[in-house]
């Protein structure tokens, strides 16, 4: 009985320090971003904010309240520390994230859902030197391809829009798409294929009809991976764009970070308004997400 | 990482009509592949040949291997190249040891263990950019969580410098890092422990092995694979990390954080000399490459 009980507090507390260890930097940001001025920059720090404005989030999302030094200053005479004028990008910078991440999504899964189908259940001639080109672009990292990402991009005309990122955001989607739905069409069994052909099914039919519905589960957690490797690439956006136009989530919210004049307060709602999306998607699809990372890990 | 299935060699004859089929199948991610990946890395080494500056846009000699000396000859190369190492031990092996002990504790069987996996999510999902955002604040000199925390502790008894400090910079950054690296590991470690079959421990009980000793022989050896699979993707992670730098310290203070990524970076797109950026860039990938087949065969044969 005493080992038991032994048991349940040992759980406990590696249960609390791991929650602890996990959420308590996140908590610390999110209680920042509802802090004002006064409250940010006092010693020791107030954990949870004792007065918790918007105002931080209403810069961010009022893009007709122009905030500047002085209405800052005014608002808040204690320190002067004010939010930016450029906070009403955020949440455009939020909308190209996410329309790049869509097309990324789209065509990563029109490209690697037949090569994924092909390499795992044809045999063809070429089929183990495609699966080692494979692997071998996995590995490559990414800072190697900025440069001639960059004059490649520049010779096409495509600097500063978001088709760029979209071309480049394939690179660094597509292998993994590939592996991981190889691994799962793998596990399916060979008869599907040989029955659905013996049915008089073409190859392409065989994959809509059945294949596809079968791979449901391999699939959102492509869409997943795609969409948040895209919604959070920092490098190449950071080539690729310069004006708000274009500019991307990460971009922005790192261009707060960079200014000493912003208000740490501020930065971080920013901060908390970039991971709400992304928390989100991971867990409510948190299964697929589990599986996917194992079959796309373990394979690659 | 193992060769997939479908890699293994052909011996029996191929129909024409699938070979057909496969072909088209492929046709996108060959394209895809050839202009987002063959053709960058070729047209990089191409670069990598030329005195190419963008300052300097109508004068491009061909320098031949000229780059490649200027690189080896910088002592900063060999600098950030050490200091991408101390980087990615740090990192990888602060990885290991808190991933395997979150992986034990979401291995057991209790109420609650759900929730716990769901949280174990988070880090995995927020994007760089706000996680550096998040521990450049943690490590405020001025006001951040950090010093607010010793201080409360009565560990210090004035606010510290942190990520300013050359001697800890590094460390920090790791440990940030650490942070967001965290999930992966734990759920391919999982994967692993899952995998061990339940009557060795059984009959390790019967035999009157403690907690201690069944962790000592059963649970470390059989966890090899999925430690070799950290290790290399790990490993592959650390050196080529840039995100964090940039928000972080930019390459600073001096140089104590100045990684090769961040060097690459440094060459090409502040001093816009994309000939020895290339020529940098090439060096990191082919390092990449031997350090993972390296990897992969050490850790894959002793683990």
């Amino acid at each position: 009985m005493n080992a038991k009980i032994g048991r349940r507090i040992g759980l406990a507390l590696a249960s609390l320090v791991f929650v602890l260890y996990i959420l308590a930097p996140v908590a610390w940001m999110v209680s920042s971003s509802f802090q004002n001025e006064a409250e940010i920059t006092s010693k020791p720090p107030h954990w949870i904010p004792h007065q918790p404005t918007l105002e931080n989030f209403a810069a961010i999302f009022q893009a007709d309240k122009e905030v500047t030094y002085e209405t800052r200053r005014q608002g808040d005479t204690a320190t002067g520390g004010y939010i930016p004028s450029t906070a009403k990008n955020l949440l455009p910078a939020m909308w190209n994230s996410t329309i790049v991440a869509v097309m990324v999504v789209i065509l990563n899964l029109l490209v690697s859902i037949p090569a994924a189908y092909a390499l795992a259940k044809i045999r063809f001639v070429g089929r183990s030197s495609s699966i080692y080109l494979m692997l071998t672009t996995r590995v490559i990292p990414d800072i190697a391809l900025v440069v001639p990402f960059f004059l490649f991009i520049r010779k096409l005309g495509l600097m500063d829009s978001l088709s760029s990122l979209v071309i480049t955001y394939l690179a660094i989607t597509v292998p993994f798409s590939i592996f991981i739905l190889v691994s799962y069409f793998e596990g399916l069994p060979d008869e599907l294929d040989k029955a659905a052909r013996v049915d008089g099914c073409s190859r392409l039919q065989t994959l809509l009809h059945v294949f596809l519905p079968l791979a449901l589960p391999s699939l959102v957690a492509v869409v997943l991976f795609t969409f948040l490797t895209s919604w959070n690439e920092f490098l190449l956006a950071l080539m690729f764009t310069q004006t708000p136009a274009s500019q991307t989530m990460p971009i922005v919210v790192a261009s707060f970070t960079s200014d000493f004049t912003i208000s740490f307060s501020f930065i971080n709602a920013a901060g908390v308004l970039a991971i709400i999306p992304p928390v989100i998607l991971a867990l409510m699809f948190e299964r697929y997400i589990v599986s996917g990372l194992t079959a796309g890990a373990v394979k690659g | 990482m193992s060769t997939p299935k479908a890699a293994r060699r052909l011996r029996y004859p191929v129909s024409r009509y699938d070979q057909r089929s496969a072909m088209l199948f492929l046709v996108p991610m060959m394209a895809v592949l050839a202009v987002v990946a063959v053709f960058p890395v070729l047209y990089s080494f191409w670069t990598s040949l030329f005195d190419l500056k963008l300052t300097r846009p109508h004068r491009v000699p061909f320098v031949g291997l000229d780059n490649y000396a200027k690189v080896f000859a910088d002592p900063l190369f060999w600098e950030s190249a050490a200091r991408t190492a101390s980087f990615t031990v740090m990192s990888v092996a602060a990885i290991m040891v808190v991933a395997t002990l979150t992986a034990l504790l979401l291995n057991e069987e209790f109420r609650g263990r759900r929730v716990l996996s769901a949280v174990l999510l988070v880090p995995w999902a927020i994007p760089y950019v706000a996680n550096g955002l998040m521990w450049k604040w943690i490590y405020d000199s001025g006001y951040g969580a950090l010093n607010g925390l010793l201080y409360q502790l009565d560990f210090i008894d004035k606010y510290m410098v942190w990520l300013g400090d050359a001697d800890k910079t590094l460390a920090l950054i790791a440990n940030a890092f650490v942070w967001k690296e965290v999930p992966l590991a734990t759920i391919l470690l999982l994967v692993t422990m899952k995998s061990i079959p339940a009557d060795l421990y059984s009959a390790a009980k019967v035999d009157g092995a403690n907690v201690w000793k069944r962790f000592l022989h059963i649970t470390l050896p059989s966890l090899r694979p999925g430690f070799a699979l950290v290790i290399i993707y790990e490993t592959m992670m650390a050196v080529r990390h840039f995100d964090m730098f940039f928000i972080l310290t930019e390459g600073g203070p001096a140089e104590a954080s100045h990684v090769m990524a961040w060097q690459v970076y440094v060459e090409t797109f502040r001093k816009l000399s994309f000939g020895t950026g290339s020529a940098l860039a090439y060096v990191m990938a082919i390092l990449t490459f031997v350090l993972a087949f390296s990897v992969i065969r050490t850790v894959g044969k002793k683990l």
